[in-house]
């Protein structure tokens, strides 16, 4: 499968000279099948069910009926605070948890109830779980090491990694004398080298600090585009989230409470849980009747909604200190606090009619003052309200 | 109250080390009468040991000793060697298991692993005297090996488990992730990993073993004399002088022992 040349015929279309199996695959499927529509999903889940008894014996439902399909080189991060499943999703799909009910497919093969070694995914882990005793080259080259790949193959492979990565020359190093940020990019080419399917990322990030943070996010998307593999993130950032994904599953409960793309998921939340997770909202309640939704201070704009009750999102960076000239909601109140941001400014003010409210301000000529009454408008092609009620 | 603790730590090593200390000083005393008396320096109890000429006289020496000597330091090295690499391996596995999988009552196992770590070395040198007499086992070499095995064990189970302890679990599974089977990951991770705790595990039941005395008194039989029951049986007919040069060998020897695991230790790192 490695020969010369097929290395020769795929390299062109990949940048730096890297290969991926998944996109020779791709390119011979397309010879016998021209809409390509038939490639089998990269992954996916069906209906899986995972319960795990706690140490005081009681049922703690970690995945209840799952079910998720991959598009091919798409990148998928799984969203949710700790103990929502999302680590839980991550292990069923690498083999190291078994489900109790449910399928799993990777490229179109069930491996269900194959063992993690046999799967054809790589994990970057969370605190990378690099081997300490072996050098930076040995920790790469591990998966073809064990495939029993010879010495020249493993070596140039190696070093493509270490390239692709940034550490070009630090192969003979130990772990040891390595950054964070260093170690975290080894832990990239050990889970790449053996060109995975699919790759797994369980919070790759949490450990490093901001800046690298954001500079890696960013390498990690570039990454993913140029390889053209499936790539399933977990995170409990919803920065890190919207800013990488191409679709994001926000989980709660063991539950996917909504799965779609980053900006679908902020602007046009499907229920409470994803709009309160995602950045910052205000949520009020709203009466909705013949196609209008009534707040609380008796304001109303159309709402298409079905339901009777509902909640309206109003994401404090839609609110203006100016009316616009369409038709538009306008809230007052009293300013509680204020914070200067340098490119935005927070407002927290008290409505006597909706309570406190948040405002995110982005053109703003001075503070508002502590004290001080304001009036905000939004504009009604803004809003959004989600069906259900807060309890 | 510092000058105190200063004082105090002096005090304590002056009170491990000095009769150490003397025993090494009095190696190479050549007064044959007195120890206590410094008669100037030789090295003829040394040359003794070894069966070589000296100006000693016959006396102040154990007759005949240096062939009974060669053949302890050799049953010594034998139930060493052999006892060390059983317990070694076993003990590794038993940490394994007891580590990785969940059983009923592991607890209890664990305890029972312990127990003959604190058990009285008189009790558990009847109780296998008594138990090979009723197998109608012959006390030999043999004897000897099972019954150093049966605590040693115990003693490298304990230094691997700690290893285990520390050794994050993630790593095996970075293992199979990237395809390697469970006998691929234990050879080419776990163990690696655990090996200066299985070497650490060995050196300990080395030495514990070369220096038993006392279980070793009832189970050896005739014929199976070890260096312990051989000094032992010295000291018996008097303290002479050359027993000092052999303490300082066996001492240097130990310390041989020591720094080669550190050694080897710091190069795993």
């Amino acid at each position: 499968m490695d020969t010369d040349q097929n290395r020769a015929v795929t390299r062109t279309f990949s940048l730096r000279g890297l290969t991926s199996s998944p996109f020779e695959r791709g390119r011979t499927r397309q010879t016998d099948d021209v809409s390509g529509f038939n490639m089998p999903a990269p992954l996916e889940i069906i209906g899986a069910h995972k319960a795990f008894r706690s140490p005081e014996g009681a049922t703690v439902t970690a995945l209840d009926n799952v079910s998720v399909k991959l598009a091919q080189a798409e990148f998928m991060t799984l969203l949710g605070p700790s103990g929502c499943g999302k680590t839980t999703l991550l292990r069923t799909i690498s083999g190291f948890e078994t489900l109790d009910a449910g399928d799993i497919l990777i490229d179109g093969k069930e491996v269900t109830n194959q063992p993690a070694f046999r799967r054809p995914v790589n994990t970057v882990f969370q605190r990378y779980a690099l081997f300490d005793h072996m050098n930076v080259a040995r920790n790469v080259g591990y998966a073809l090491e064990i495939a029993g790949k010879s010495k020249r193959d493993i070596q140039a492979r190696v070093g493509e990694m270490l390239e692709l990565v940034g550490l070009e020359g630090l192969g003979q190093r130990n772990i040891s004398q390595l950054s964070g940020g260093q170690q975290q990019r080894v832990a990239l080419a050990r889970a790449l080298a053996a060109k995975p399917k699919l790759l797994l990322l369980d919070e790759p990030l949490s450990a490093l600090d901001k800046n690298l943070r954001q500079k890696m996010q960013q390498e990690l998307k570039t990454l993913q585009r140029e390889l053209g593999i499936g790539f399933i993130f977990v995170t409990h950032d919803q920065e890190e989230a919207l800013t990488m994904s191409d679709r994001i599953a926000v989980l709660a409960n063991g539950k996917i409470q909504q799965l779609g793309a980053p900006d679908a998921l902020y602007t046009k939340p499907a229920n409470l849980f994803t709009a309160d997770f995602l950045g910052e909202s205000n949520l009020l309640p709203v009466a909705i009747e013949r196609g209008v939704a009534t707040l609380a201070d008796g304001q109303n704009f159309p709402c298409s909604n079905e339901s009777a009750k509902g909640t309206l999102l109003l994401r404090p960076e839609v609110l203006r200190r100016t009316a616009p000239s369409e038709p538009s909601l306008t809230v007052q109140g009293t300013v509680v606090a204020s914070y200067y941001q340098g490119k935005d400014c927070l407002v927290d003010f008290e409505s006597p009619s909706l309570g406190a409210l948040k405002a995110n301000l982005r053109e703003f000529k001075s503070l508002p003052e502590r004290g001080e009454t304001v009036s905000f408008y939004a504009s009604t092609s803004d809003l959004h309200v989600i069906n259900e009620v807060s309890s | 109250m510092k000058r105190l603790l200063s004082l105090y730590g002096i005090a304590f090593f002056a009170f491990v080390y000095a009769p150490i200390l003397l025993v090494v000083l009095f190696s190479f005393n050549a007064n044959p009468i007195n120890m206590m008396i410094w008669d100037g320096f030789t090295l003829d109890w040394y040359r003794l040991i070894f069966g070589m000429e000296t100006s000693v006289t016959e006396s102040s020496t154990y007759i005949d000793t240096t062939p009974q000597l060669y053949s302890a330091v050799r049953v010594s090295f034998t139930v060493a060697l052999t006892t060390t690499a059983i317990s070694t391996v076993f003990g590794t596995i038993l940490a394994l298991a007891v580590a990785r999988y969940r059983f009923r009552l592991a607890g209890l196992y664990r305890a029972l692993l312990m127990v003959p770590m604190i058990m009285p070395d008189i009790v558990l040198g009847i109780a296998l005297l008594i138990f090979f007499i009723t197998i109608g086992m012959n006390l030999s070499m043999g004897t000897i090996i099972i019954g150093h095995c049966t605590f040693l064990i115990s003693y490298v189970f304990v230094t691997v488990s700690t290893r285990l302890a520390q050794l994050d679990l993630s790593v095996e599974e970075a293992s199979a992730d990237l395809g390697a089977s469970p006998f691929q990951t234990f050879r080419k991770v776990t163990l690696p990993s655990i090996a200066p705790g299985v070497m650490g595990g060995g050196l300990l039941a080395f030495i514990i073993s070369m220096d038993d005395l006392v279980i070793t008194y009832f189970i050896a039989g005739t014929g199976n004399t070890t260096l312990p029951i051989h000094i032992w049986g010295m000291l018996r007919r008097g303290i002479k002088p050359e027993i000092n040069a052999i303490a300082t060998l066996l001492l240097l020897f130990s310390i041989a022992v020591a720094a080669l695991g550190l050694y080897l230790r710091s190069r795993q790192k």
